[in-house]
């Protein structure tokens, strides 16, 4: 197991880099010197911030020097100030971690509540009509647009029967609230980007779990759990789903970059104040020091969750840590 | 072909699309009105016998500006495939056929480019060029070719030690002929179904681009910016908002069935 987490750590040694020299390449991408654009689309940036910025990023010598300049301030965890409000970045994005993070962390917990049962139930019988029912249902959910989705949900249950809020994630008077009520309020206003980030991942998600339920439930000692006289429910779940939620935990690693990417779009039309929202406000803004560090961050934890879906599999299945190398 | 014609699945998908093809091409035929007609006094029409989906702010008509959509989103589906398709062939099969440090060094690339999420990319890239129908299919085929890249790898490395690809390198065939002739073509398969889906895929990120104002620019209309023409009226007039999705939808459903369609095709063989 320890020889397996070093060979895999140590794969992700030039991935890491590769993610450092492509969020450093999109400063470079527009011409003339990345303040020159900030300043022009930006009047708030001083004289004196803009050459604070060139002397801090070195900006008169060469590429490669930059670069390795920038490499081993990031390596310290400092990823320098906002060019919009001057403040240290990483202050920045982790003051709206933790709305993101719960977005994303609750629409997953919604994905597994209903992608589990339905691809169980679908695999139950494959061909039958509980199957093609889901099947037309994942074609579709599949193919629309979530944030089309998310504005039809908006326009019918916030605008048309103000059941939900639209926008934003406190009411105006939250301050006066009760503790609990500022939870529930906060809560109340989760429930329409929860859905929306979670209906991206739902389709393909239910789909993994019914083909490898499906695989599963061909099995010989499945066949033997049957012929034993086990009774069908706990082979089902017994036998059948816990061996088949394996893959599942690979596929939850890969979808975490369309889990972050959905929260910019969310956070976006929502207006709730993460990382998401962070990120399309620096983008907009050409404030470049964010920009490049929400991108290296931002792959710095797919990566990571991918890491962990890969040790959660190996301390599972025994075959993956012995058998091939990583 | 005969198999993929007995395939519900795919049929229904071609059949959509072709309808589409022909609704695209024969856009200055088929829409009623000029969709960049801009016409204040009649904004925001309901659907009526004159507009029959309506008007949008700016009075245009909207089933107008979604048949000329459909040429751009689809335009810009199609390109970026064609580049994604590009790049991860040559991509995957000099990985799979030189193999060593070269293989190493660009399957790390892919590992990469997966591993950070492409709405980041997309919009970084897009913001800072500043936004173009050309930069947006570049951008969406270089961050979409990853797959195609490690389905062509693995069919390269699976065939390159076999006695037909030894026999034609004995036979003093170059590495570029062996790849053409020997290799390739057996990789098409998977690749096409996994363009088709593609396609479906880059339509929808045009969409979610132009929705946040960094796809395609107004006045042009694509689906994308039908719908963020929309938002400003989503709580009076929420067709404008309904149809240009249901555009996409059912384009995007029609991608996806014809590429399962062959995908099982290709399976059953």
């Amino acid at each position: 197991m320890i020889g397996y987490l070093a060979r895999r750590v140590l794969s992700l040694i030039p991935v890491l880099l590769w993610i450092t020299v492509i969020s450093f390449g999109l400063m470079h991408l527009a011409p003339g010197k990345p303040t020159d654009a900030t300043a022009a689309f930006n009047p708030k940036v001083s004289l004196e911030a803009r050459q604070r910025m060139e002397k801090l990023y070195g900006l008169d010598q060469p590429v490669h020097v930059q670069y390795a300049r920038w490499l081993t301030r990031i390596v310290r965890m400092d990823f320098g100030r906002s060019f919009l409000d001057d403040r240290p970045v990483l202050e920045k994005i982790t003051e709206r971690l933790p709305v993101t993070l719960a977005i994303n962390v609750w629409s997953m917990a919604l994905i597994f509540a209903i992608a589990i049962p339905l691809g169980v139930l679908a695999a139950v019988r494959p061909g039958g009509l509980f199957d093609r029912f889901t099947t037309v249902f994942v074609f579709i959910g599949y193919s629309a647009p979530s944030f089309w989705l998310a504005l039809l949900g908006m326009a019918f249950f916030g605008v048309r029967l103000r059941w939900l809020p639209v926008s934003g994630l406190h009411a105006l008077d939250y301050e006066s609230f009760a503790l609990w009520r500022q939870w529930a309020d906060t809560a109340w206003h989760l429930i329409l980007p929860v859905a929306m980030t979670a209906f991206v991942s739902l389709a393909g998600m239910s789909r993994y779990m019914r083909s490898s339920m499906v695989d599963i439930l061909q099995q010989d000692y499945i066949r033997t759990a049957r012929a034993k006289g086990v009774d069908e429910g706990r082979v089902l779940f017994h036998h059948g789903l816990r061996n088949a939620l394996l893959p599942i935990i690979t596929i939850l690693g890969l979808s975490l970059p369309d889990l972050i990417g959905g929260s910019v779009i969310a956070e976006t039309i929502f207006s709730i104040p993460g990382m998401g929202r962070l990120f399309y406000e620096a983008v907009m803004a050409r404030d470049y020091p964010v920009v490049m560090a929400l991108v290296t961050v931002g792959a710095f934890l797919t990566m990571l969750g991918n890491l962990l879906a890969d040790v959660a599999y190996a301390s599972a299945d025994p075959r993956i840590r012995v058998g091939r190398s990583a | 072909m005969r198999d993929l014609l007995k395939n519900k699945f795919a049929v229904t998908g071609a059949i959509i699309l072709l309808a589409l093809a022909v609704v695209a091409l024969g856009a200055p035929w088929i829409a009623p009105y000029d969709p960049l007609a801009v016409n204040l006094p009649e904004a925001l029409l309901p659907p009526s016998s004159a507009h029959w989906l309506g008007t949008d702010p700016l009075g245009r008509d909207v089933l107008s500006r979604l048949i000329y959509g459909a040429r751009i989103s689809l335009t810009i589906g199609f390109i970026a495939v064609g580049i994604a398709v590009l790049v991860g062939t040559v991509v995957g099969s000099v990985a799979g056929f030189y193999g060593g440090w070269i293989d190493t060094a660009l399957m790390r690339l892919v590992d990469t480019l997966l591993s950070i999420p492409s709405v980041f990319l997309l919009l970084a890239v897009i913001a800072i060029i500043g936004p173009s129908i050309q930069l947006i299919m570049a951008v969406i085929g270089l961050t979409g070719w990853m797959g195609v890249a490690r389905l062509v790898r693995a069919e390269v490395l699976s065939l390159k030690e076999r006695e037909f690809v030894l026999a034609a390198r004995v036979l003093g065939a170059s590495p570029l002929r062996l790849l053409r002739r020997h290799l390739l073509p057996n990789a098409m398969g998977p690749v096409l179904v996994s363009a088709t889906l593609g396609v479906g895929g880059a339509i929808l990120t045009e969409s979610v681009l132009s929705y946040l104002g960094l796809g395609v620019q107004p006045p042009t209309p694509s689906w994308g910016n039908v719908l963020n023409e929309g938002r400003v009226a989503l709580g009076v007039a929420w067709w404008l908002t309904l149809t240009p999705g249901l555009c996409i939808l059912i384009t995007v459903l029609a991608f996806n069935l014809l590429g399962e369609g062959i995908r099982e095709r290709f399976l059953r063989r």
